[in-house]
């Protein structure tokens, strides 16, 4: 998340000392794919760089991978979400994994793994269940912080249940879990330091919201944004502008959580991503559909050839990323919305619910 | 003991633990107990009572439902029971007939 800020302050560097050329860095999509692949895409070229087999038993899906600052190593979720292993994206090797069931006890992690913005700790939510002879028993829910280095747990601290996505902030201080409520544990100790109400969001005029977001892409805006549904009590159920999509954003740079009624709700967007200056949201599901932020309100849509899960934004803020669901990362015209060309995965491979992430390179 | 013979898996299990001085491990179901949470419509009908805010096509969200066991009545299980349901059609728009259904392992 941090690799804009970080590839500023490396340019503004050399060209102070050096008054050198200072190196372009370069956008790629790192792509999990089915069944243990990782497919790391040239944007530019807007095609496939490399392809990175995992270990075996890495299937049937990768799942949740995030790339460090310098596009050198990613963290990846594979085995069933039950372990992570570093993979140096350069040669392609795994040079270290961990996992994290045991015998008796299974622990998956699902979609909640962010790595710190000094690129030193991984911040991984668990739910284990122990494994009885007869039965299983549900264990507490945790965040595991991982030693980046050696992938060895650190330590453990629980933590509410039903937490899909965790998230640093921009200063690495903080991190945010996305729950019932946004939750906010002190980085540096795990505690849990406040709650901002998600299910509790504005209770007399609208209801429970509802939120599905499993998908970490706010790498390009430091930006989380997830779309969620809900319904005006002043309005009779009966009428179609009583159901409302609104958009929770939450900076990571500034903490600062919202929740905006945007539009009337007619279809499903799955996830969402910001541009880099924070104007402009894109949903994607079965349409691709642009927001401006500033005015709070609709833009254009435009239909999907099939569903995209999971969207992302180029760090110039010019193209729109979709993939997951099947086999293709589609192109878009982030202003016009038009479909630019798409890259395939190697033999048709599905995506699933894989996070499709953003790292940049300098070249 | 020795006069009743275990009827079903769960008393198959008691014996099991009782010969290895486990059987306080055994305990009795007490509540519906299944690796999903997620009781919500949208396999077969779209929060809106329609279709089109369904997966388009059907096959897109084969693995979506697979992976994080969402909707085992309707799509194997691939995060605990069935990991190696989908190893025949990795490319799911081209191999979906490869898709077994699948059936749960006899007990007892």
């Amino acid at each position: 998340m941090m690799t804009c800020n970080r590839t500023l302050s490396l340019l503004l560097a050399g060209g102070m000392a050096l008054s050198a050329v200072p190196a372009v860095a370069k956008d790629y999509i790192l792509a999990p794919a089915r069944p243990n692949k990782l497919v790391i895409v040239d944007t530019e070229a807007m095609a496939i760089d490399k392809v990175i087999t995992l270990a075996e038993d890495a299937g049937p899906q990768p799942t949740v991978p995030v790339v460090d600052d310098e596009g050198r190593f990613a963290y990846v979720t594979i085995n069933r979400t039950e372990s992570i292993v570093k993979v140096d994206l350069t040669t392609g090797e795994t040079v270290a994994r961990t996992d994290f069931s045991s015998a008796g006890e299974r622990v998956k992690t699902l979609f909640g793994m962010d790595l710190s913005p000094d690129g030193s700790t991984l911040a991984v939510y668990q739910s284990p269940v122990t494994l009885g002879t007869t039965h299983y028993e549900v264990q507490p829910t945790r965040i595991a912080f991982v030693d980046t280095a050696t992938l060895e747990t650190v330590k453990t601290v629980e933590a509410p249940r039903q937490i899909t996505l965790l998230m640093y902030s921009a200063d690495g201080t903080k991190i945010y879990g996305m729950g019932r409520s946004m939750f906010v544990f002190d980085a540096a100790s795990g505690d849990q330091i406040d709650e901002m109400p998600i299910h509790g969001w504005k209770p007399d005029a609208y209801m429970q919201p509802d939120v599905l977001d499993v998908w970490s892409q706010f790498e390009s805006s430091n930006i989380m944004v997830t779309p969620f549904y809900t319904a005006r009590t002043d309005l009779s159920l009966d009428d179609p502008e009583a159901w409302r999509t609104g958009m929770l954003t939450l900076d990571l740079e500034s903490g600062e959580m919202e929740m905006q009624d945007i539009r009337m709700m007619d279809v499903f967007y799955f996830s969402s991503a910001a541009s880099p200056d924070g104007t402009r949201v894109y949903g994607a599901y079965n349409v691709l559909e642009s927001f401006d932020m500033e005015k709070v309100e609709p833009l254009k849509r435009v239909a999907l050839p099939h569903s995209y899960y999971s969207v992302n934004v180029s760090s110039d803020g010019n193209t729109v990323w979709l993939g997951g669901a099947l086999s293709d990362l589609a192109a878009y015209d982030a202003e016009t919305l038009e479909r630019k060309g798409q890259v395939d995965m190697p033999g048709g491979a599905a995506m699933s619910l894989s996070n499709i992430r953003l790292f940049q390179r300098d070249e | 003991m020795k006069h009743l013979t275990p009827a079903n898996s769960k008393a198959k299990a008691f014996v099991e633990a009782q010969a290895e001085g486990r059987e306080d491990e055994v305990v009795a179901m007490n509540s519906l107990v299944g690796c999903t949470t997620s009781f919500d419509p949208g396999w077969e009908v779209d929060a809106f009572g329609a279709l089109s805010n369904l997966c388009q096509p059907m096959e897109a969200d084969l693995y979506g439902c697979a992976d994080p066991c969402w909707w085992p009545a309707q799509v194997a299980d691939t995060l605990n029971t069935y990991p190696n349901w989908s190893d025949d059609a990795t490319n799911v728009t081209e191999d979906w007939r490869n898709l077994q259904s699948v059936f749960p392992e006899p007990k007892g």
